[in-house]
Protein backbone atom coordinates (compact mmCIF):
# COMPACT_ATOMS: atom_id res chain seq x y z
CA UNK A 1 0.00 0.00 0.00
CA UNK A 2 0.88 3.68 -0.55
CA UNK A 3 2.39 5.23 1.92
CA UNK A 4 0.70 9.06 2.61
CA UNK A 5 3.17 11.55 3.02
CA UNK A 6 2.84 13.63 6.41
CA UNK A 7 1.69 17.48 6.59
CA UNK A 8 2.17 19.02 10.04
CA UNK A 9 -0.31 22.39 10.23
CA UNK A 10 1.27 24.71 12.73
CA UNK A 11 -1.93 25.87 14.81
CA UNK A 12 -1.02 29.75 16.40
CA UNK A 13 -3.98 31.42 19.30
CA UNK A 14 -5.96 33.05 16.43
CA UNK A 15 -5.19 30.44 13.71
CA UNK A 16 -8.64 29.31 12.38
CA UNK A 17 -8.85 27.63 8.69
CA UNK A 18 -6.55 24.83 10.00
CA UNK A 19 -9.57 21.99 9.84
CA UNK A 20 -10.60 22.92 6.80
CA UNK A 21 -7.22 23.07 5.14
CA UNK A 22 -6.18 19.60 7.23
CA UNK A 23 -9.73 18.71 5.32
CA UNK A 24 -8.26 19.52 2.22
CA UNK A 25 -5.59 17.63 2.40
CA UNK A 26 -6.48 14.72 3.38
CA UNK A 27 -9.36 14.53 0.87
CA UNK A 28 -5.90 14.47 -1.69
CA UNK A 29 -4.42 11.92 0.15
CA UNK A 30 -2.01 13.63 2.82
CA UNK A 31 -1.80 12.59 6.92
CA UNK A 32 -2.35 14.98 8.52
CA UNK A 33 -1.42 16.71 12.48
CA UNK A 34 -2.09 20.02 13.53
CA UNK A 35 0.37 20.76 15.86
CA UNK A 36 -0.15 23.51 18.61
CA UNK A 37 3.13 26.11 18.51
CA UNK A 38 3.70 25.36 21.91
CA UNK A 39 4.10 21.40 21.06
CA UNK A 40 6.45 23.06 18.18
CA UNK A 41 10.19 21.34 18.34
CA UNK A 42 12.54 20.58 15.78
CA UNK A 43 12.27 16.94 16.16
CA UNK A 44 8.25 17.21 15.27
CA UNK A 45 9.18 17.78 11.50
CA UNK A 46 11.48 14.63 11.24
CA UNK A 47 9.53 12.34 8.96
CA UNK A 48 7.23 15.52 7.63
CA UNK A 49 7.09 16.59 3.97
CA UNK A 50 4.98 19.23 3.91
CA UNK A 51 4.34 21.99 6.86
CA UNK A 52 1.24 24.23 6.52
CA UNK A 53 0.79 27.41 7.82
CA UNK A 54 -3.02 28.23 7.56
CA UNK A 55 -5.46 31.38 7.36
CA UNK A 56 -6.95 33.27 10.44
CA UNK A 57 -5.52 35.80 12.80
CA UNK A 58 -2.67 34.93 14.26
CA UNK A 59 -2.31 36.46 17.80
CA UNK A 60 -4.92 38.53 16.71
CA UNK A 61 -2.58 40.17 14.20
CA UNK A 62 -1.42 42.36 16.58
CA UNK A 63 1.80 44.64 15.59
CA UNK A 64 1.08 43.57 11.69
CA UNK A 65 -0.35 40.35 10.15
CA UNK A 66 2.03 37.03 10.71
CA UNK A 67 4.48 39.28 12.94
CA UNK A 68 4.06 37.52 16.65
CA UNK A 69 3.91 34.53 15.12
CA UNK A 70 6.86 34.69 13.20
CA UNK A 71 8.71 35.90 15.94
CA UNK A 72 7.27 32.94 18.38
CA UNK A 73 8.13 30.58 15.95
CA UNK A 74 11.92 31.50 15.51
CA UNK A 75 11.89 31.28 19.13
CA UNK A 76 10.56 28.24 19.56
CA UNK A 77 12.55 26.24 16.21
CA UNK A 78 14.89 28.74 14.49
CA UNK A 79 16.09 28.17 11.26
CA UNK A 80 14.76 24.42 11.46
CA UNK A 81 12.32 25.25 9.01
CA UNK A 82 15.13 26.86 6.31
CA UNK A 83 16.45 23.18 6.89
CA UNK A 84 13.70 21.59 6.44
CA UNK A 85 13.41 23.37 3.35
CA UNK A 86 16.70 22.56 2.52
CA UNK A 87 16.33 19.14 2.75
CA UNK A 88 13.29 19.01 0.38
CA UNK A 89 10.83 19.83 2.96
CA UNK A 90 7.33 21.85 1.29
CA UNK A 91 6.15 24.97 3.35
CA UNK A 92 2.93 26.32 2.08
CA UNK A 93 1.44 29.67 3.67
CA UNK A 94 -1.98 30.41 3.31
CA UNK A 95 -3.20 34.04 4.13
CA UNK A 96 -2.58 34.50 7.45
CA UNK A 97 0.40 31.90 6.68
CA UNK A 98 1.27 33.52 3.83
CA UNK A 99 1.60 37.39 6.29
CA UNK A 100 4.02 34.62 8.49
CA UNK A 101 6.04 33.68 5.74
CA UNK A 102 7.37 36.93 4.52
CA UNK A 103 7.86 37.35 8.12
CA UNK A 104 10.25 34.49 8.38
CA UNK A 105 12.18 35.47 5.58
CA UNK A 106 11.22 32.34 3.78
CA UNK A 107 10.46 34.07 0.68
CA UNK A 108 11.47 36.59 -1.50
CA UNK A 109 11.35 39.98 0.20
CA UNK A 110 7.47 41.66 0.75
CA UNK A 111 5.41 42.65 3.38
CA UNK A 112 1.50 42.08 3.11
CA UNK A 113 0.29 45.25 4.35
CA UNK A 114 -3.77 47.19 4.18
CA UNK A 115 -5.81 46.48 1.59
CA UNK A 116 -5.60 50.09 -0.71
CA UNK A 117 -9.85 50.58 -0.04
CA UNK A 118 -8.79 50.00 3.83
CA UNK A 119 -11.19 47.80 4.11
CA UNK A 120 -11.46 43.37 4.91
CA UNK A 121 -12.46 42.54 1.43
CA UNK A 122 -14.05 39.26 1.18
CA UNK A 123 -14.96 37.93 -2.43
CA UNK A 124 -13.69 35.75 -5.38
CA UNK A 125 -11.05 36.68 -7.62
CA UNK A 126 -9.75 35.82 -10.98
CA UNK A 127 -6.34 34.56 -10.61
CA UNK A 128 -3.14 33.82 -13.46
CA UNK A 129 -1.12 31.37 -12.94
CA UNK A 130 2.51 32.25 -14.00
CA UNK A 131 4.38 29.21 -12.24
CA UNK A 132 2.14 26.20 -13.90
CA UNK A 133 5.28 23.95 -13.18
CA UNK A 134 4.97 25.25 -9.82
CA UNK A 135 4.56 22.36 -7.66
CA UNK A 136 1.75 23.86 -6.57
CA UNK A 137 0.20 24.73 -9.38
CA UNK A 138 0.63 21.81 -12.02
CA UNK A 139 -3.19 20.91 -12.14
CA UNK A 140 -4.08 24.28 -12.73
CA UNK A 141 -5.23 26.33 -15.98
CA UNK A 142 -3.70 29.46 -16.77
CA UNK A 143 -7.06 31.85 -15.14
CA UNK A 144 -9.08 30.19 -12.24
CA UNK A 145 -10.62 31.67 -9.24
CA UNK A 146 -10.29 31.22 -5.35
CA UNK A 147 -12.31 33.40 -3.22
CA UNK A 148 -9.97 35.85 -0.73
CA UNK A 149 -10.68 37.34 3.00
CA UNK A 150 -8.15 39.65 3.90
CA UNK A 151 -7.87 43.17 5.05
CA UNK A 152 -4.16 43.08 5.33
CA UNK A 153 -3.56 41.00 2.01
CA UNK A 154 -1.80 44.05 -0.09
CA UNK A 155 1.84 42.92 -1.34
CA UNK A 156 4.44 45.71 -0.96
CA UNK A 157 8.25 45.18 -1.99
CA UNK A 158 10.74 48.35 -0.44
CA UNK A 159 11.00 49.60 -3.81
CA UNK A 160 8.67 48.83 -6.34
CA UNK A 161 10.99 47.52 -8.89
CA UNK A 162 11.06 44.49 -6.60
CA UNK A 163 7.95 43.47 -7.27
CA UNK A 164 8.39 43.78 -11.00
CA UNK A 165 11.48 41.59 -10.48
CA UNK A 166 9.55 38.88 -8.92
CA UNK A 167 7.28 38.85 -12.52
CA UNK A 168 9.91 38.65 -14.46
CA UNK A 169 12.02 36.18 -12.37
CA UNK A 170 9.30 34.31 -11.68
CA UNK A 171 8.85 33.81 -8.01
CA UNK A 172 5.47 35.75 -8.58
CA UNK A 173 3.52 32.18 -9.31
CA UNK A 174 0.01 33.85 -8.90
CA UNK A 175 -0.89 37.47 -9.55
CA UNK A 176 -5.34 38.75 -9.38
CA UNK A 177 -6.07 39.71 -12.83
CA UNK A 178 -8.11 42.21 -11.27
CA UNK A 179 -6.89 44.96 -9.31
CA UNK A 180 -8.38 43.86 -6.10
CA UNK A 181 -6.38 45.21 -3.19
CA UNK A 182 -3.55 47.50 -4.64
CA UNK A 183 -0.38 44.65 -4.50
CA UNK A 184 2.30 45.74 -6.29
CA UNK A 185 2.09 43.50 -9.90
CA UNK A 186 -1.33 42.31 -8.44
CA UNK A 187 1.02 39.82 -7.08
CA UNK A 188 -1.19 37.09 -5.41
CA UNK A 189 1.21 34.35 -4.05
CA UNK A 190 5.08 33.92 -4.49
CA UNK A 191 7.31 31.25 -4.21
CA UNK A 192 10.95 30.91 -3.38
CA UNK A 193 13.96 30.15 -5.65
CA UNK A 194 13.32 25.95 -4.80
CA UNK A 195 9.55 26.29 -5.83
CA UNK A 196 9.21 24.22 -2.57
CA UNK A 197 7.70 27.31 -0.58
CA UNK A 198 4.72 28.98 -1.66
CA UNK A 199 2.22 32.08 0.14
CA UNK A 200 -0.96 33.01 -1.45
CA UNK A 201 -3.41 35.44 0.02
CA UNK A 202 -6.91 33.68 -1.49
CA UNK A 203 -7.55 30.36 -0.12
CA UNK A 204 -7.75 27.01 -2.34
CA UNK A 205 -9.32 25.07 0.73
CA UNK A 206 -12.77 27.10 0.76
CA UNK A 207 -13.12 25.60 -3.19
CA UNK A 208 -12.54 22.03 -2.89
CA UNK A 209 -15.96 21.12 -4.25
CA UNK A 210 -17.90 22.91 -7.57
CA UNK A 211 -20.83 23.85 -4.90
CA UNK A 212 -18.60 25.82 -3.20
CA UNK A 213 -18.31 28.25 -5.82
CA UNK A 214 -21.01 31.44 -5.90
CA UNK A 215 -22.38 30.33 -8.92
CA UNK A 216 -24.51 27.28 -9.24
CA UNK A 217 -24.34 26.35 -12.86
CA UNK A 218 -20.02 26.71 -13.09
CA UNK A 219 -18.28 24.11 -14.45
CA UNK A 220 -15.17 22.51 -13.25
CA UNK A 221 -11.97 23.07 -15.33
CA UNK A 222 -10.03 20.27 -14.61
CA UNK A 223 -11.16 16.54 -15.36
CA UNK A 224 -13.10 15.97 -12.66
CA UNK A 225 -16.41 18.39 -12.75
CA UNK A 226 -17.37 18.30 -9.59
CA UNK A 227 -14.02 19.46 -7.99
CA UNK A 228 -13.63 23.16 -7.55
CA UNK A 229 -10.13 24.80 -7.92
CA UNK A 230 -8.77 24.04 -4.96
CA UNK A 231 -8.85 20.44 -5.02
CA UNK A 232 -6.20 20.45 -7.72
CA UNK A 233 -4.07 22.60 -5.84
CA UNK A 234 -3.58 20.42 -3.15
CA UNK A 235 -4.02 17.73 -5.35
CA UNK A 236 -0.92 18.99 -7.63
CA UNK A 237 0.97 19.62 -4.36
CA UNK A 238 0.38 15.74 -3.09
CA UNK A 239 1.74 14.65 -6.80
CA UNK A 240 4.66 16.68 -6.38
CA UNK A 241 5.77 15.27 -3.18
CA UNK A 242 4.84 11.73 -3.81
CA UNK A 243 6.94 11.79 -6.91
CA UNK A 244 9.69 13.40 -4.89
CA UNK A 245 9.76 11.02 -2.38
CA UNK B 1 14.82 54.81 31.43
CA UNK B 2 12.20 56.12 28.80
CA UNK B 3 12.40 56.05 25.09
CA UNK B 4 9.36 57.01 22.88
CA UNK B 5 8.85 55.52 18.98
CA UNK B 6 6.36 56.24 16.66
CA UNK B 7 5.86 53.96 13.89
CA UNK B 8 4.04 55.17 10.22
CA UNK B 9 3.26 53.49 6.95
CA UNK B 10 5.19 53.99 3.91
CA UNK B 11 2.67 53.00 1.80
CA UNK B 12 -0.68 54.04 2.81
CA UNK B 13 -2.31 57.13 1.71
CA UNK B 14 -4.56 59.15 3.72
CA UNK B 15 -8.34 58.19 4.07
CA UNK B 16 -11.54 59.52 4.11
CA UNK B 17 -12.09 60.30 7.93
CA UNK B 18 -15.16 60.43 7.59
CA UNK B 19 -14.93 56.59 7.57
CA UNK B 20 -14.01 56.86 11.65
CA UNK B 21 -17.43 58.39 12.20
CA UNK B 22 -20.84 57.90 12.10
CA UNK B 23 -22.18 60.73 11.08
CA UNK B 24 -20.18 62.39 8.33
CA UNK B 25 -18.66 66.06 8.08
CA UNK B 26 -18.93 68.32 5.71
CA UNK B 27 -15.55 69.31 6.05
CA UNK B 28 -13.52 67.34 3.91
CA UNK B 29 -10.71 66.12 6.62
CA UNK B 30 -8.36 63.15 6.03
CA UNK B 31 -6.46 60.90 8.26
CA UNK B 32 -3.85 58.95 8.64
CA UNK B 33 -2.75 56.02 11.15
CA UNK B 34 0.45 55.77 13.69
CA UNK B 35 1.53 54.02 16.33
CA UNK B 36 3.31 54.86 19.50
CA UNK B 37 5.11 52.97 21.77
CA UNK B 38 6.53 54.41 25.07
CA UNK B 39 8.85 52.10 26.80
CA UNK B 40 10.04 52.07 30.35
CA UNK B 41 13.41 50.04 30.49
CA UNK B 42 16.70 49.27 32.42
CA UNK B 43 19.65 48.74 31.25
CA UNK B 44 21.63 49.53 28.20
CA UNK B 45 19.73 50.99 25.18
CA UNK B 46 21.09 49.13 22.08
CA UNK B 47 19.35 45.71 22.92
CA UNK B 48 16.00 47.52 23.32
CA UNK B 49 16.15 49.40 20.41
CA UNK B 50 17.55 46.50 18.66
CA UNK B 51 13.86 44.43 20.07
CA UNK B 52 11.65 47.43 19.23
CA UNK B 53 13.15 47.06 15.31
CA UNK B 54 12.43 43.77 15.34
CA UNK B 55 9.43 43.63 16.97
CA UNK B 56 7.16 46.03 16.69
CA UNK B 57 8.86 47.87 13.26
CA UNK B 58 8.72 46.80 9.57
CA UNK B 59 11.74 47.74 7.59
CA UNK B 60 9.53 47.59 4.64
CA UNK B 61 6.70 48.84 4.54
CA UNK B 62 6.77 51.52 7.62
CA UNK B 63 9.04 54.00 8.66
CA UNK B 64 10.88 54.29 12.24
CA UNK B 65 10.54 58.02 14.44
CA UNK B 66 12.24 58.29 17.67
CA UNK B 67 11.28 60.69 20.32
CA UNK B 68 8.46 63.08 21.09
CA UNK B 69 8.54 64.98 17.69
CA UNK B 70 5.21 63.77 15.81
CA UNK B 71 6.13 61.90 12.87
CA UNK B 72 3.80 63.80 10.58
CA UNK B 73 3.40 66.94 9.69
CA UNK B 74 0.78 69.63 8.12
CA UNK B 75 -2.31 68.11 10.53
CA UNK B 76 -4.89 70.13 12.18
CA UNK B 77 -4.79 67.69 15.42
CA UNK B 78 -4.27 64.09 16.49
CA UNK B 79 -5.54 61.68 18.88
CA UNK B 80 -3.96 59.27 20.61
CA UNK B 81 -5.67 56.45 22.54
CA UNK B 82 -4.62 53.25 24.40
CA UNK B 83 -5.70 51.22 27.36
CA UNK B 84 -6.43 52.57 30.51
CA UNK B 85 -3.99 51.00 32.94
CA UNK B 86 -5.77 48.28 34.66
CA UNK B 87 -7.61 47.42 31.75
CA UNK B 88 -6.33 44.09 29.66
CA UNK B 89 -4.19 45.35 26.95
CA UNK B 90 -4.35 41.93 24.99
CA UNK B 91 -1.21 43.56 22.61
CA UNK B 92 0.49 44.47 24.99
CA UNK B 93 0.33 41.08 27.10
CA UNK B 94 1.42 39.03 23.70
CA UNK B 95 4.34 41.33 22.97
CA UNK B 96 5.54 40.90 27.22
CA UNK B 97 5.15 37.39 26.40
CA UNK B 98 7.37 37.17 23.69
CA UNK B 99 9.95 39.15 25.30
CA UNK B 100 9.85 37.15 28.60
CA UNK B 101 11.13 34.24 26.07
CA UNK B 102 13.79 35.89 24.85
CA UNK B 103 17.09 34.40 26.80
CA UNK B 104 19.32 36.85 27.35
CA UNK B 105 17.47 40.04 25.80
CA UNK B 106 20.56 42.75 26.96
CA UNK B 107 17.99 44.56 29.06
CA UNK B 108 14.84 44.75 31.33
CA UNK B 109 11.72 45.84 29.90
CA UNK B 110 9.61 47.54 33.42
CA UNK B 111 6.53 48.81 31.25
CA UNK B 112 5.22 49.35 27.74
CA UNK B 113 2.77 51.46 26.69
CA UNK B 114 0.78 51.22 23.49
CA UNK B 115 -1.35 54.74 22.01
CA UNK B 116 -2.65 54.47 18.51
CA UNK B 117 -2.09 58.05 16.76
CA UNK B 118 -4.87 59.60 14.29
CA UNK B 119 -3.64 62.63 12.38
CA UNK B 120 -6.01 64.63 10.90
CA UNK B 121 -5.78 66.63 8.06
CA UNK B 122 -7.73 69.92 6.58
CA UNK B 123 -10.94 71.07 8.99
CA UNK B 124 -10.70 72.36 11.79
CA UNK B 125 -9.38 71.71 15.31
CA UNK B 126 -12.88 71.98 16.81
CA UNK B 127 -14.20 69.24 15.43
CA UNK B 128 -11.73 66.95 17.50
CA UNK B 129 -14.69 66.51 20.20
CA UNK B 130 -16.79 64.19 17.14
CA UNK B 131 -13.85 61.70 16.80
CA UNK B 132 -13.00 61.40 20.58
CA UNK B 133 -16.91 60.55 20.76
CA UNK B 134 -16.76 57.82 18.31
CA UNK B 135 -13.32 55.97 18.37
CA UNK B 136 -12.74 56.09 22.20
CA UNK B 137 -14.92 54.28 24.47
CA UNK B 138 -14.25 55.73 28.13
CA UNK B 139 -14.82 52.18 29.95
CA UNK B 140 -11.31 51.45 28.28
CA UNK B 141 -9.51 54.02 26.88
CA UNK B 142 -7.33 56.92 27.38
CA UNK B 143 -6.43 59.70 25.22
CA UNK B 144 -5.56 63.20 24.65
CA UNK B 145 -5.73 65.43 21.33
CA UNK B 146 -2.97 67.62 20.47
CA UNK B 147 -3.41 70.33 18.75
CA UNK B 148 -1.11 71.64 15.64
CA UNK B 149 -0.36 75.04 17.31
CA UNK B 150 -0.09 73.30 20.50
Amino acid sequence: MEERPCAVLLKFPGTNCDAETSRALEEVGFVTEVLPVSALKPEKLVGVSLVVLSGGFSYGDYVMSGRIASLVTEQKIGKTLGDFRDNGGYILGICNGFQILTQLDLLPSGSLVENASGRFQCQWVTLKNLAPKSPFLTHLPEEFEFPIAHAEGRLVTKEAAEAAGYISGGVAALTYRDDVNGSFERIAGLQDESGRVFGLMPHPERFLHRQDHYDPDWKGTGEDESRGSGYYFFRSLHESITKSN
Amino acid sequence: MRETYEISDRFIEAGDANHLLYEPLSSGLTFRRTRRYELEFEGVRPPMEAFVRKTLFDEISQEFHEGEEPALKGFTFFLDYGMKPGALDLEKETILRYYSGIKDPGFTLKDLKIRQRIYLFGGKAEESGRFVRDICNAAIHQWTVTQANA
